[in-house]
């Protein structure tokens, strides 16, 4: 059974293997049909059967984390060490589990990224047999796709072993590169950077309507914001603090100091905005808490308000 | 060696290291037993939410207008609690939605967030007895860039020109762009992040804003089921006992640091460990007081265990498949 988990010696863990052996390859053959029978086999449940199978694997993936967190892990554990008792029997075998649980979700993820795609070509095809209105951006969107799928691989098959080392000069790349290239640095990323700067439009328009006079809590917020922003204004901030510098002598234990825009601006930071955004972090992660017992433990049901 | 120190502390309850793990079992008991005081019968009070008791007005008001309702689960990465509970307050908003035959658009930011989205919408129409109007199409996988997602959105946003959207979940720069779009189209928005660093764009932004655990109170307040109130006041309990713990900090640390912060020490914890500090008493600073030793666990680089080397040990090879 160990063997089926112990990623501390690979060379043990029946599912390990070198790369490219037609042993591997079997083994990730037989754990895919594995994973789907076992899906297909769910599926085709009546639905009695099937909700007690999911509250039990739920509950033992969820009692996996529970013991990786709660039971003691083995202190100053080296490679290759032999537990001593017990109790460090059961640590080194969750230890050692872990990286392969965890690589779960990812096999998982990567399985429903095809259902993903599934979608994205059902709503976007349909758009351009239909010819809806702009079904020209779906074909825009579906070539740009397949492009950078096809590109992103055979750029990274050119960068493999140790030819690939040589592309780190870009004197040696092939069209191949300059076209990866392009695509993902010279027109994704950059589209990326410019959906990013839209946000600072946006944070003036919000900021207008948050901040128009409209009650004492909306006067307050303009207050203090234009404290912050004031504070952050090197020129206003050097004359205001300047000027109680003036008053004070630059005497460091006056208590006008602590009219400078910046000591204002920092309690305001520090004390006030702080605390809220402790406050309402701590009440987030309780409620992810709560909420996670619930899942783990199946007490939540269907919860849209049916019967 | 093993011989001082016990197998049964483990790697984290050395030091202080036991406080956080009791911590959070108490909490948990806190939780768990209040979802049981609820199965007992007990009435439970919740306070009122606005923005949860305007779901019902926002759906109103986009089927009067014959225009879709869309939602965004957040951006995570994978199903966890924040998008479980996300989908909830969706399977609510798609059931009215679907009584009053009204389309809805979900917009999902990953490819397993899509399949269990479009699997409970799914759920919730066949539920209503309209399995045959649930359009698979409503809940779509835009994409899992940041701001591709970002940029689909809020095109969706503008060509459909959604009556009423819900932004729900994680969310983070993104949360403005969508807020201010859906705001362009005037469009009815309640919006919720589990973010407190996006939470302030939402409230500047959005017609209603779920603050906090609030987000976490929704299943809750909207069916009333006695495991998920009693669950929620479990969160209340531990909230309070968050609250008494920091104020015995404040106190504690008042009363340790003294009145300017002048006392003197001549002890401090290194390594686990009380030592004389070096070159004479110097002022105690916040890192040196209980509560803060209390919760912050130190390491022993001295403790080290002897243990056997399995003889079959190899160190693993580079380009081995694991």
């Amino acid at each position: 059974m160990s063997q089926l988990f112990l990623q501390a010696q690979p060379q043990l863990n029946f599912w390990n293997g070198l790369n490219g052996t037609t042993g591997l390859w079997i083994k990730i053959l037989i754990g895919l049909a594995l994973g789907v029978g076992l899906i297909f086999a769910l599926m085709s449940a009546p639905t009695q059967t099937r909700r007690p199978i999911v509250a039990f694997v739920t509950f033992i993936s969820g009692l996996f984390y529970v013991l990786y967190f709660f039971f003691p892990r083995p202190i100053d554990r080296q490679p290759g060490e032999l537990p001593l008792d017990f109790v460090e029997s059961v640590s080194f075998y969750i230890d050692d589990a872990f990286g392969v649980v965890t690589d779960f979700t990812a096999i998982l993820s990567g399985l429903l990224l095809g259902l993903g795609i599934y979608s994205l070509l059902h709503v976007h095809v349909k758009r351009i047999i239909k010819a809806h209105q702009n079904w020209f951006f779906s074909v825009v969107l579906l070539v740009s796709m397949f492009m950078m799928t096809i590109v992103g691989y055979w750029d990274w098959i050119t960068r493999r072993g140790e030819a690939g080392a040589s592309l780190d000069d870009p004197a040696n790349w092939s069209a191949i590169n300059y076209t990866k290239d392009l695509m993902f640095d010279g027109l994704l990323q950059a589209m990326d950077a410019a959906m990013f700067s839209i946000i600072a439009f946006y944070i003036l328009s919000a900021a207008y309507r948050a901040f128009r006079v409209r009650s004492v809590e909306a006067t307050i917020l303009l207050a203090t914001a234009l404290i912050v922003i004031l504070s952050l204004m090197g020129a206003v901030e050097f004359l205001w603090n300047g000027m109680i510098d003036g008053m004070t002598g630059k005497d460091p234990g006056s208590v006008v100091n602590n009219l400078k825009l910046t000591e204002i601006s920092k309690w305001l930071r520090d004390t006030v905005q702080g605390a809220a955004i402790r406050g309402i972090d701590f009440g987030v992660g309780i409620g992810a808490l709560a909420m996670g017992l619930r899942l783990w433990l199946s007490l939540e049901r269907g919860t849209g308000g049916g019967n | 060696m093993l011989s001082q120190v016990s197998s049964w502390r483990g790697e984290q309850y050395l030091d202080t290291g036991w406080v956080p793990p009791a911590f959070t079992l108490l909490l948990c008991i806190w939780v768990l037993l209040n979802i049981r005081r609820a199965g007992t019968g007990k009435d439970l009070f919740i306070r009122r939410i606005a923005g949860l008791n305007a779901i019902d007005e926002a759906v109103g008001r986009a089927t009067e207008m014959g225009k879709p309702v869309l939602m965004v689960p957040g951006l995570s990465d994978t199903v966890n609690a924040i998008v479980v509970q996300a989908l909830n307050i969706f399977s609510y908003v798609a059931r009215i939605a679907a009584r009053f035959s009204n389309p809805i658009l979900v917009c999902c930011y990953s490819a397993p967030i899509f399949t269990v989205g479009q699997e409970v919408i799914r759920d919730v129409y066949n539920e209503e007895g309209l399995g045959d109007k649930f359009d698979p199409d409503s809940v779509r996988f835009i994409s899992d860039r940041q701001f591709a997602f970002a940029a689909g959105v809020s095109g969706i946003l503008l060509r459909e020109k959604a009556a009423a959207t819900f932004f729900m979940g994680e969310f983070y720069a993104e949360s403005l762009i969508f807020a201010e779009t859906a705001n362009s189209i005037g469009a009815i928005q309640i919006a919720s992040s589990t973010e407190s660093t996006q939470t302030p764009f939402f409230i500047a932004a959005c017609d209603y804003v779920l603050i906090g655990d609030e987000f976490y109170a929704a299943s809750a307040y909207l069916t009333r089921q006695p495991v998920l109130v009693g669950s929620l006041v479990g969160q209340d309990w531990c909230k309070l006992t968050v609250a008494l713990t920091v104020l015995i900090g404040v106190l504690a640390n008042t009363i340790q640091l003294g009145p300017g912060s002048h006392k003197m020490i001549t002890q401090e914890k290194r390594d686990a460990k009380f030592v004389n500090v070096e070159g004479g008493p110097r002022p105690i600073t916040p890192d040196d007081t209980f509560m803060s030793q209390l919760f912050r666990k130190q390491s022993d680089p001295e403790l080290v265990i002897e243990r056997p080397i399995d003889p079959t040990f190899v160190p693993p090879a580079d380009g081995g498949g694991e």
